[in-house]
């Protein structure tokens, strides 16, 4: 089975009406979604429920209510536990061990052979560009190298499933890029991945669905678009580029569709309802005579503003 | 993974972080000058008691009494509560092999340990005795060091097992464990036979043991048992037994908690 974007949705992990409760305080409600061979991101305030999710994924939570399935296995038993990787976020390691002891130590776990351990250890540390110091305690390791050990020990033994909390920690911009194809080469080799983070922008440039999450609840699921797509009581926010503002923004104003309108160096933002037909009449005037409009962005498409406007 | 093939996997990867840590190597290498120092004492003592007088009583109190309770309830607390203190527990938790393979492992690794390092020095403690060959005019009793191997080689399984079950469970397992060696081992363990409370001690069951074994004399079960004046050899009942169970509920307790606790896996403030 495929969505619109051809992502596999096998549920390689599913949650079906989990709830979490820590005494009297609850930290999911009912919560339901799935995902396949993809890239999810998961969104949502600091306490909002992501981490105990993610929690619940690994077996280190008990759900309250309701099932979590790995790989088609119950969270939490040995069979899921070996399909699943799981990046926390958490700057706690092994420090007298070498960056290539420990993941090859995580790896014997997984009933690989010694030999075969350390060779696979420092393979994906080298893939992760910690090859030149895998032999150096992780107590000598800076912040960013101590994020590429975590990454190296979720994906050392192939997971099924990956579960990366807040992965982009510490790493500086090249290693983010490389993390990223990294993520996105996971789900083309058939890996579900469910990422959260903080930074939405870089978040959204890996992810092809959200789930977005706030105080412990499903607050929405789908693609960044598609949810923004949902938001008719929120107005549509565009920039165009002009070399005349003044004659556009007067243009602009006699619509029906535009709410407001404000100029901003040589371009004016536009504040749309929810009614057709604008995107025709900006047509008119950007290709007609009047060649009033020479860039459309759109300003509040990205997953920063459905997040913004979904939470408040 | 086998459950056998995990437990062994984790008690080797214990021992080799255990071995990282600088106070075992004090210890270790603290217990290299044992003959020289066991040579010295022995030469003080003269001909007030023989060897194996001294033998059986300095070897109790250092190793038995001090030396194996401290050291192992330190690296079963090392072992398994650092984990749970630093949250490094996640990264085992979520490999494939049961919680209990993982507890298990660690408590080998700790009673391993523990009884290796210390038979080591009781053989080095016993040598600088054997040197002194008046102190044995009925020739060296090698076999003194078989018997005190056991001796420890059961305390410290037994520690180990303790000092898990309050890692496993509790919130500062060192300060409990402490309470434990001082309240229980140093004074209930002393108490005389009458005291059925001395059950619950891992110090009576082993020094019965020891009792047992050593086949002592009025004066050495004196040294040994000060609290109890009037040893008699149906005093030692089942120590062996005793220690077994004892051992046996707390690592079954530990195993309750350790699988069944749900560990705070947050980052600290």
């Amino acid at each position: 089975m495929s969505d619109a974007n051809g992502a596999d949705r096998v549920p390689l992990l599913a949650f079906a009406n989990v709830s979490k409760w820590y005494g009297q305080v609850s930290a999911l409600m009912d919560v339901s979604f799935a995902v396949g061979t993809e890239v999810v991101g998961l969104v949502g305030r600091n306490g909002a429920g992501k981490t105990t999710l993610m929690k619940l994924t690994c077996g280190l939570l008990r759900p309250s209510q309701g099932k979590v399935a790995v790989a088609g296995h119950d969270a939490g038993s040995a069979t899921a536990r070996a399909a699943l990787g799981f990046c926390p976020d958490l700057d706690r390691l092994y420090e007298r061990l070498s960056g290539r002891a420990f993941v090859a130590w995580m790896l014997r776990l997984h009933g690989v052979g010694s030999a075969q351990a350390r060779a696979r250890a420092g393979e994906v540390l080298e893939q992760l560009g910690l090859g030149a110091d895998m032999h150096r305690r992780i107590g000598q390791y800076s912040k960013g190298m101590r994020q590429r050990v975590r990454l190296a020990q979720a994906l050392a033994h192939r997971p099924r499933v990956v579960l990366l909390d807040e992965p982009m920690t510490g790493l500086d911009p090249i290693a983010r890029h490389e993390l990223a194809q990294t993520i996105a080469q996971l789900a083309r080799d058939g890996v579900g991945v469910l990422v959260s983070s903080h930074v939405l922008h870089e978040l959204e440039a890996m992810i092809g669905r959200v789930v977005l999450i706030h105080q412990g609840r499903l607050l929405a699921e789908g693609r960044v678009a598609d949810l923004r797509g949902q938001l008719r009581g929120q107005p549509h926010r565009l920039r165009l580029g002009s070399e005349r503002p003044r004659e556009l923004a007067a243009a602009l104003v006699r619509l029906p569709q535009v709410v407001g309108v404000e100029f901003a160096d040589a371009a004016v933002q536009v504040a749309l309802s929810g009614e057709p037909g604008f995107y025709g009449t900006l047509t008119a005037l950007g290709a007609g005579s009047a060649g009033l409009v020479e860039e459309v962005q759109p300003l509040d498409d990205s997953l920063a503003s459905v997040f913004g406007y979904l939470v408040g | 993974m086998g459950f056998p093939r995990a437990t062994g996997e984790v008690a080797r990867q214990t021992v080799l972080l255990l071995m990282q840590n600088r106070l075992l190597w004090v210890v270790g290498t603290a217990q290299l000058a044992l003959p020289a120092l066991s040579y010295l004492l022995g030469g003080a003592i003269g001909d007030r008691h023989a060897g194996r007088h001294d033998y059986a009583v300095t070897t109790w109190t250092l190793f038995v009494f001090v030396l194996v309770p401290w050291t192992t309830l330190y690296c079963g607390v090392q072992a398994v509560h650092a984990d749970i203190e630093d949250r490094t527990f996640q990264y085992l938790f979520l490999r494939p092999v049961s919680r209990a393979a993982l507890l298990l492992g660690k408590l080998i690794a700790v009673a391993a340990l523990s009884t290796v390092l210390f038979c080591f020095g009781a053989v080095a403690w016993f040598l600088g005795f054997a040197a002194r060959s008046t102190l044995w005019p009925e020739g060296v009793e090698f076999e003194l060091v078989a018997i005190y191997a056991q001796a420890i080689a059961m305390a410290a399984t037994a520690y180990a097992a303790i000092a898990v079950l309050f890692a496993a469970r509790l919130r500062r397992p060192l300060v409990w464990g402490a309470c434990f060696i001082v309240g229980l081992q140093v004074f209930v363990g002393n108490l005389p036979a009458k005291a059925r409370i001395r059950y619950l001690t891992i110090t009576d069951p082993v020094r019965r043991f020891l009792l047992d074994r050593l086949n002592p004399d009025r004066q050495l079960a004196q040294d040994l048992w000060h609290w109890e004046h009037e040893f008699k050899p149906d005093l030692i009942g089942q120590p062996v037994l005793n220690l077994a169970i004892l051992t046996a509920v707390a690592t079954a307790l530990a195993l309750w908690f350790y699988t069944r606790s749900e560990y705070d896996s947050r980052e600290r403030e």
